[in-house]
């Protein structure tokens, strides 16, 4: 059987790299993909734990959930990127100031 | 009633000035005027009313016209409740310098003829200093007399600094500084005797002047009980409060070392401030002299009396020796003043009722007086822009009337007979020299030493009347000047005549001033003496 | 109307002091110039009938005292009243009567002058303020008046203001006589510290507070009041004081020759007649209170003056200056006779003293008259009141002429004048009181002696070379008239020649105790009667002065010669006045003005400079404490400012509207959060 530290680590390490990219790409995109890696590091611990709850499978069940939302998300993300390329003409997040002013 | 109609009548004139428009500002001079001569007659209907039976120093019974409110009554907790009553009355001790100041209003009103400048501002300013000082004559409340005399401070700096002639800013500073200085001192004593006096009707703590007076009413233990006989930086705490509420009046009055503001303020001042400040200025240094100073700690005054004596002595022979050195018309006259009034200081120290008589008399007198020869500088450097004695001379050639009138107010004041000062200086030197037979104050040496100021008073004087008036006519100004310089006018005429007449009248009958102090005169005395 | 009761001699006292008052005041106000003359001679006339009425009326009867009360100060009531004794009233008498004829004198005298309003006005003042003087009941009053006749002396000396000369001197007379005044009011201040009063009837009456007033220990006691005896001393010496500055005794007589200055009638009543014996007048009233000191340095200072205003009378050139220094000498004279006790001589000499100078005041007046007319025609400028000048007037001015020698025979004090009486009375009494004392006394009656003869030489000398001798001003104005003085001069001249003889004072011409005038006024020192000088010194002085005016005769009447030539050292000396003026020139006022321009000097750099110093150190202080104030007190405000301006700019900084930032400061903050709450739990 697989120990559930391992689960653990693979969550960790999916995280890290989601959080990597999140902080440091110029591309909205990509920073959306880095969203996605730290979500689905979070539904990996989720299903992890889920093996403490036999009765209810309350792990995998917030898993589904947690997978359902993100899709939505993401189509919702996708577009808003859409939208703001064509106004903008990019989707770099550091050019996108017009509020700061 | 009467006396804060006196007091206030100015100021609302001064108010309906400041709002008055400008465009009418040729007419303040006579909305002033009339303010002051408004003030003469109600000071007359207050000299002819005044019972000269009441003697008033030290009881509330023996004042006229006497008006007691309440007036700032905050409760203080536990420090009691703050007791300022606005206590205003007359005794014979008061009431000349009333007419006195009404008097000399009037003169300073008719002699502001001269002022062009900012004549809003002046006028508003000269009815202010008006009601202060009519003020400071009326208060029995220590608080209510302080206020007034600071409120005098205040017109004057702006009516000598804006008004005033080359060096008026350093004339008028020197002024407010020193006089300041001393008043800033008689605040904390003033503070310290509100601590220390009892209201014994309310049991409040009270500013009111001739509880004061009173020593049961000072509190056991309280730093200006007469019985507890403190000690601060190790001199009696009463010699000490005396000394400098003594150095605050003094200041005005002013006494030799501390006059040098005197001249500097006289000569830059315009002429009817000159004529203010000596007229009236000064005594009222010398009435907080007898009513607070010597009133509230007689003991201490009777202490000092000796050194007060020999003041005033040194005041009439240095005032006098300046005055004979002098060479600015102006200063002069200013040096002969310190003189004069060392004789005040003189009389009031050899605590008889000769002496005070006398230097009563002679602040009136030389109120008179000494405004009719500011006055009298005045019209002549109006004419010419010049008080250089040096550069007149055989004046009595081109103007005679003008001559006249100066002779009349030196003579006057150097003590001719039949005139007031005379009365007024033998009277103050009698008493001096009695005092050391009736109580041993002053050693009789004094007087004599006194009485050589009379000597050098006509010495200088005379020189004067000799160098400016008498002989051929030589002006600096030449031609220029002599048409310049014409006679005295019908305004000048009408201040001078009632000043010259009253010194006349005050030397040939003075028992219309006497008559009215006698009682208060004697109270006073008995007072300082404890009797 | 009855003239005796004592209220109505009073008002007829008071009325006479005051007429006089108010032609001063009329005049003075509202005359218009070159008028008044009328109103003054009606007021003076007036007065003089009406104190010849009050004369008549009390002298040799009792007192008459009325008072008022005037002011009151403390307990004490002082009062203004009249006293109505022989020596009142006999001045009373004597100054309106020879104001009158001074003022008559005037009208012609003074005819042209543009501020004649002004003459008669301070004329009317001055014959008020004596007239009042000497019937006052007490010293303030009497102290009063006094000043007030100096005043209008003043007045009178500087008449013509324009003069130079003139304004000097009567500056000079009223200093003077203040410093007499000052005596004067010191004295004042001790009778009235030890008795309470100045009435002089209180003081110096039968029962007097004076005479019951005794000295014991070394105290001066009456009753209640104690002080010291040296105030004793004080007191009259105060008085005496006074009365050497009016009565222009050494050595305060520097003012009288100056104050010639003024119009010669002026001189003539005023410096000569009456106001300078007001000292001796003085004297003479509160007699009583002087003792023994006082009365000895009386004594030697009139002496002393007397001689000394002789030997310079007998240098001067100036007629008037020459009949100012004999009125010194003959008030010296006054001066001496109270000193011995005989203030009734005195009084005697005062009165006829008043008469006779007076009259010489007057002829001279006439003499200087003409003279300046000469002067105004002549083609020379010179001097129309030196004697050097004059000369032979005598047949063009008889009656001066003879008004004048009798004048001048009174002056020297020859038999059948009226000088004769009185100078005899003094020298006489003073020999008598000598006797009584020791040997050095002598001095005293000796001196006195010689200057009497000197008197008669100066006076001769000045009489011969105005009157006799060679017409001298011819020279200098060939084309000058000389003319007998106008009828309103020349009848007072006659009156007062009248008066100087010995008709009015006494029955028989060569004994002085005859005199009428002289009984008026009790001996207060009685002296024995030495028979032998009343007939050895009256001989002796004439037969000696007889001779020295033959031998001045001689020289300046018929040769025509001048005697005091060789300017030696005693010429210089009495020429320049006993070099007293340059004395206090030097001594007195130089100091005076250098210790004035001193106290200036002190007054500015030091008083004022102390005031200076403190605004000095004031500026400094404020100095100091705004450059404190600036960059310690403002610096730590600064200081909070400046660090949190950076602390802000630090955090908005942060600000950089770039998402990614935000996430890395969450995260950061996230972590330390956790980093915190690890180690905070392992703490």
């Amino acid at each position: 059987m697989i120990p559930f530290t391992h689960f653990m680590l693979v969550g960790a390490i999916l995280f890290c790299i989601g959080l990597y990219a999140v902080l440091t790409k110029r591309n909205a995109i990509q920073i959306l993909i880095g969203i996605e890696f730290m979500i689905n590091a979070a539904i990996i611990n989720f299903v992890a734990a889920g093996q403490y709850d036999k009765d209810r499978m309350g792990g995998q069940l917030f898993a589904l959930f947690a997978i359902v939302m993100a899709a939505a998300a993401v189509a919702v993300a996708l577009a808003i990127i859409l939208k703001v390329y064509q106004h903008y003409k990019t989707i770099d997040p550091d050019k996108i100031d017009q509020l700061r002013n | 009633m009467i006396l804060s109609v006196l007091t206030f009548l100015p100021l609302l004139s001064a108010l309906l000035i400041v709002l008055l428009p400008t465009a009418w500002q040729q007419r303040y001079k006579y909305i002033t005027l009339l303010t002051t001569l408004v003030q003469v007659i109600i000071s007359i209907y207050i000299y002819l009313n005044f019972a000269d039976n009441q003697a008033g120093v030290t009881r509330e019974q023996g004042f006229q016209f006497v008006e007691h409110r309440s007036w700032i009554g905050l409760d203080l907790g536990s420090l009691g409740r703050l007791q300022i009553d606005y206590f205003m009355g007359l005794d014979g001790l008061s009431m000349p310098f009333m007419l006195l100041t009404s008097v000399i209003m009037f003169v300073a009103a008719l002699s502001s003829w001269e002022i062009t400048r900012n004549l809003k501002g002046y006028f508003a300013l000269f009815l202010l200093l008006d009601t202060a000082v009519i003020g400071v004559f009326g208060a029995l409340d220590f608080f209510l007399f302080y206020i007034f005399y600071e409120l005098m401070l205040l017109p004057l700096y702006f009516l000598i600094g804006m008004w005033g002639g080359v060096r008026r800013e350093y004339a008028a500073i020197k002024f407010f500084l020193y006089t300041l200085f001393g008043s800033v001192f008689m605040l904390l004593v003033m503070i310290g005797l509100y601590f220390s006096v009892n209201d014994p009707v309310t049991g409040n703590h009270t500013f009111n002047i001739l509880q004061m007076m009173n020593p049961n009413n000072y509190t056991d233990g309280a730093l200006f009980s007469q019985i507890a006989n403190q000690q601060l930086f190790g001199i009696p705490a009463r010699l000490l409060a005396f000394i400098i509420l003594f150095i605050a009046f003094a200041i005005k009055v002013p006494i030799v070392p501390l006059h040098t503001w005197l001249p500097d303020a006289h000569v830059e001042a315009p002429t009817p401030v000159s004529i203010i400040l000596a007229g009236i200025l000064l005594k009222v240094g010398g009435y907080g002299i007898m009513r607070i100073c010597f009133g509230i700690f007689p003991d201490a005054a009777i202490h000092s009396a000796w050194w007060l004596g020999l003041i005033g002595v040194v005041s009439i022979l240095y005032g006098a020796l300046n005055a004979l050195a002098q060479t600015d018309l102006k200063r002069l006259i200013a040096y002969s003043s310190v003189s004069h009034m060392g004789f005040v200081l003189l009389g009031v120290a050899s605590v008889t009722a000769e002496g005070a008589s006398g230097a009563m008399m002679q602040m009136v007198s030389h109120g008179f007086l000494s405004a009719m020869l500011f006055f009298l500088v005045g019209v002549l450097y109006n004419r010419v822009h010049n008080r250089e004695i040096a550069n007149f001379r055989g004046l009595a050639l081109i103007m005679p009337q003008y001559t006249v009138f100066i002779m009349i107010a030196f003579f006057a004041s150097l003590g001719l007979p039949g005139f007031s000062a005379f009365i007024a200086e033998v009277f103050s030197l009698i008493g001096a020299f009695n005092s050391q037979s009736i109580n041993g104050l002053l050693p009789r040496w004094m007087a004599v030493g006194g009485s050589v100021g009379i000597l050098l008073g006509a010495a200088y004087f005379l020189w004067t009347l000799q160098r400016m008036f008498f002989g051929q006519t030589r002006l600096w100004g030449g031609e220029e000047w002599r048409t310049q310089l014409t006679d005295v006018s019908v305004r000048e005429k009408l201040a001078l005549v009632p000043m010259a007449a009253l010194a006349l009248v005050l030397g040939v009958f003075p028992s219309l001033v006497f008559d009215k102090i006698n009682t208060s005169v004697l109270e006073f005395v008995n007072h300082v003496l404890n009797k | 109307m009855t003239l005796d009761t004592p209220v109505v001699l009073t008002d007829l006292a008071i009325a006479a002091a005051i007429l006089p008052l108010l032609s001063f005041l009329v005049t003075g106000l509202f005359a218009k110039p070159g008028k008044g003359a009328f109103l003054a001679i009606l007021t003076i006339a007036i007065s003089f009938i009406l104190s010849a009425i009050v004369f008549s009326q009390t002298w040799n009867r009792l007192d008459i005292h009325q008072q008022y009360v005037w002011f009151t100060i403390g307990n004490t009531s002082f009062y203004a009243g009249i006293l109505l004794n022989n020596l009142g009233s006999l001045m009373l008498l004597l100054v309106s009567g020879i104001a009158l004829l001074v003022h008559i004198y005037s009208t012609a005298y003074m005819k042209g002058d543009a501020y004649l309003h002004r003459y008669w006005a301070h004329l009317s003042l001055f014959c008020f303020s004596m007239l009042s003087m000497v019937i006052a009941d007490n010293l303030l009053l009497i102290y009063i008046f006094w000043e007030l006749v100096g005043f209008s002396s003043y007045l009178l000396i500087g008449f013509w203001f324009t003069r130079d000369a003139a304004v000097q001197a009567n500056k000079k007379a009223f200093i003077v006589n203040r410093i007499g005044d000052l005596g004067i009011l010191s004295g004042l201040m001790i009778v009235f510290t030890q008795f309470g009063t100045f009435d002089l009837q209180q003081l110096l009456g039968e029962n007097g507070l004076i005479i019951n007033a005794f000295v014991q220990n070394g105290e001066w006691i009456n009753g209640v009041h104690t002080m010291p005896a040296v105030w004793l001393t004080v007191a009259g010496l105060g008085f005496v004081l006074g009365a050497i500055a009016k009565s222009a005794q050494f050595p305060l007589h520097v003012w009288l020759p100056d104050a010639m200055e003024g119009p010669t009638a002026v001189s003539s009543l005023i410096h000569a007649a009456t106001m300078v014996a007001a000292g001796i007048f003085l004297l003479a009233r509160l007699f009583p209170l002087f003792n023994d000191t006082v009365l000895l340095v009386i004594a030697i200072t009139g002496t002393l003056t007397a001689l000394m205003a002789a030997t310079i009378a007998l240098v001067q050139n100036d007629i008037k200056k020459v009949l100012a220094y004999s009125t010194i000498s003959q008030l010296g004279f006054m001066m001496l006779a109270i000193g011995i006790g005989q203030y009734s001589a005195a009084i005697f000499h005062l009165t006829t003293h008043a008469f006779f100078k007076c009259l010489l005041f007057l002829s001279a007046g006439a003499v200087i008259h003409e003279m300046h007319h000469v002067k105004q025609v002549a083609p020379v400028d010179f001097d129309h009141q030196d004697i050097r000048n004059m000369g032979g007037l005598r047949k063009h001015m008889p009656v001066t002429f003879i008004a004048m020698l009798v004048a001048s025979l009174a002056l020297i004090g020859i038999p059948l004048t009226s000088g004769y009486l009185s100078k005899d009375a003094i020298l006489i009494s003073s020999f008598e009181w000598a006797a009584l004392r020791g040997s050095w006394s002598k001095i005293i009656p000796v001196t006195a002696l010689i200057t009497s003869w000197l008197t008669a030489f100066y006076t001769a000398r000045l009489f011969f070379k105005v009157f006799l001798g060679k017409n001298r001003w011819r020279i200098l104005s060939p084309e000058g008239h000389i003319h007998e003085a106008p009828p309103a001069m020349r009848y007072p001249l006659v009156i007062l020649a009248l008066c100087s003889t010995f008709l009015i004072f006494s029955v028989n011409p060569l004994l002085y105790e005859d005199a009428w005038l002289l009984r008026g006024f009790p001996a207060v020192e009685s002296l024995e009667r030495i028979n032998i000088i009343h007939t050895v010194i009256p001989a002796l002085v004439n037969l000696l002065a007889i001779l020295i005016i033959y031998f001045a005769w001689q020289q300046y009447a018929r040769r025509d010669k001048t005697i005091f030539t060789n300017r030696g050292f005693f010429y210089d000396f009495a020429f320049n006045k006993w070099y007293i003026d340059n004395l206090y020139q030097a001594a007195i006022i130089k100091r005076v003005l250098n210790l004035a321009a001193f106290v200036r000097g002190f007054d500015r750099v030091i008083v004022d400079g102390m005031v200076h110093l403190l605004a000095k150190v004031g500026q400094a202080l404020a100095t100091l404490s705004a450059w404190l104030d600036t960059y310690i007190v403002d610096g730590l405000v600064n200081g909070v400012g400046i660090l949190s301006k950076s602390i802000g700019n630090f955090a908005r900084n942060m600000q950089t509207g770039k998402l990614q930032h935000y996430l890395l400061i969450t995260l950061f903050i996230v972590i330390t959060f956790f980093i915190v709450t690890y180690f905070s739990l392992a703490i």
